[in-house]
């Protein structure tokens, strides 16, 4: 059972335009569309309600001078930041130093490719869609290590290892859990996933509650969760830029555009990670009376808000913490999960 | 239509985006050359030598382990795809007995870097393991 139709196909019949040329010119049209909408949920996300957000954790007012309830700050802080002198550090490593905040801005709306957005939205879908999301998702630490490295500063060094440090302990519970998922669906393909989620689990006072995975295994969902703050790198894992420690980590020498990129690169993976949760555990574009793409943002803003509420209340773990936390819990509880799941399911014989 | 060529476009977008954005940036912003501020970080200090020095990253030994669980994964996923069809056809013991033997090897290596203090940041007894004999 696939997608009604891929969004490239749509386009091209939008457009009317046939052949080779037209296939090419559709997709990326559609590529381009992707890429506007995480680009435009990022500016909302950035400056103005990752703002509004700690200010009402904290119980303070944010932005609110320009615009209605502070909104104009968007386009003032894309003005302000990108008309930045850009100061490059003494001996930073140029080809480096340059490429890394591109590696990890590009990296992460490219995983978007594979994500079923809801109304049609959904740029491809091949079989090994998920391999392929966390494939794309892991190069971010990459980009992370180019710009701590090069930035010749022992702070962004530091940050940068810490980075990976941080991958290598929760990149494999993240994997392991998205593998007991797979289990259910037998299938990699993303719109594979979102139509197993579409059956009826149980119904409880005539209200019919679909066999999200989030509902079918509860443990799987917190564990992810979990892996996933580790992975896009908020409290309480946040130790790669920790500002008591560490300065900026790895963005410590990075200003004007280059830090805008390094600003959105991060912000689009917490909303990849949260994409990835959607799809996943809650059904992806699914849900009542809305139109898909509606409850698919609702969904991706509900797990930026959890982060943002992460950061506002939990306080930052050690670093020699987050190699023992990954290693000798959330790595052994994955398994546990996984061989679980598989004994359940073979005796059940769902 | 093969999606890995739409796929393909997102990458170009993606790196168009970052790209123009450069190219905008550097239309906009001043350049005042000064050597001084060009220096890098050290909260307020001179810096002092080069930040490419040799030191410990302490995790040398865990980022082994992680290749081992790595390819680990990636042998996992063909096993998940597969594994209702394979209940139903060849029966529970033998979709399932395979995948327990192998988990359970990595399960006891992992356990006995545990033992050895591997899997851990700073090797002191303050954290709770022996010192690692190296």
């Amino acid at each position: 059972m696939a997608t009604a139709t891929p969004l490239p196909d749509t386009i091209q019949d939008i457009l009317g335009i046939g052949g080779f040329a037209g296939e090419l010119l559709s997709m990326l049209l559609g590529a381009a569309l992707v890429g506007t909408i995480m680009l435009t949920m990022t500016a909302f996300a950035g400056p103005w309600a990752k703002r509004k957000i700690t200010a009402a954790f904290t119980d303070r007012i944010s932005v609110n001078r320009i615009g209605p309830m502070g909104l104009g700050t968007i386009i003032v802080d894309a003005v302000r930041l990108l008309s930045k002198e850009l100061i490059i550090p003494e001996g930073a490593d140029r080809p480096a130093y340059d490429i890394a905040p591109v590696v990890l801005a590009g990296s992460a709306l490219l995983a978007f490719a594979v994500i079923p957005m809801g109304n049609g939205i959904h740029l491809a879908d091949p079989e090994t869609g998920l391999v392929f999301v966390f494939a794309i998702a892991s190069i971010a630490s990459l980009g992370l290590l180019m710009g701590g490295y090069a930035s010749n500063n022992k702070y962004s060094l530091l940050g940068g290892l810490r980075a990976v440090a941080q991958n290598i302990a929760y990149e494999i519970p993240l994997v392991v859990t998205a593998a007991s998922v797979v289990l259910f669906t037998g299938s990699l393909q993303m719109s594979e996933i979102v139509a197993a989620q579409t059956v009826e689990l149980v119904t409880i006072a005539g209200i019919r509650i679909p066999a999200w995975f989030a509902f079918v295994n509860p443990f799987a969902f917190v564990l992810f969760m979990i892996a996933n703050l580790a992975e896009v790198g908020r409290n309480p894992f946040d130790t790669p830029e920790a500002p008591t420690e560490i300065v900026g980590g790895y963005q410590t020498e990075y200003s004007s555009v280059y830090f805008v990129l390094f600003y959105l690169g991060e912000f689009v993976h917490i909303f990849l990670g949260g994409a990835i949760i959607a799809t996943l555990f809650l059904g992806g574009p699914a849900g009542p009376f809305l139109p898909g793409f509606v409850w698919f943002t609702i969904k991706i803003w509900a797990v930026f808000l959890f982060t943002q509420w992460c950061r506002s209340a939990v306080p930052r773990v050690r670093i020699d913490q987050i190699i023992e936390i990954g290693w000798k819990g959330l790595l052994v509880l994955s398994f546990a999960n996984l061989l679980l799941t598989a004994v359940i399911l073979g005796v059940l014989g769902l | 239509m093969n999606p890995w060529i739409a796929i393909g476009m997102l990458a170009l977008v993606g790196i168009l985006i970052p790209a123009s954005m450069m190219v905008v940036s550097s239309l906009l912003r001043p350049t005042v050359p000064e050597q001084g501020k060009r220096a890098t970080y050290e909260s307020g200090e001179v810096p002092t030598g080069d930040a490419r020095v040799q030191f410990n990253i302490q995790y040398y030994m865990v980022a082994l382990l992680f290749l081992v669980f790595d390819i680990e994964t990636v042998l996992i996923f063909p096993w998940t795809v597969i594994y209702q069809d394979a209940v139903q056809s060849a029966g529970l013991t033998r979709a399932l007995l395979p995948m327990l033997v192998f988990i359970g090897v990595l399960v006891v290596g992992l356990a006995w870097a545990w033992r050895k203090g591997v899997v851990q940041w700073v090797r002191t007894p303050r954290h709770g393991g022996k010192p690692h004999e190296q």
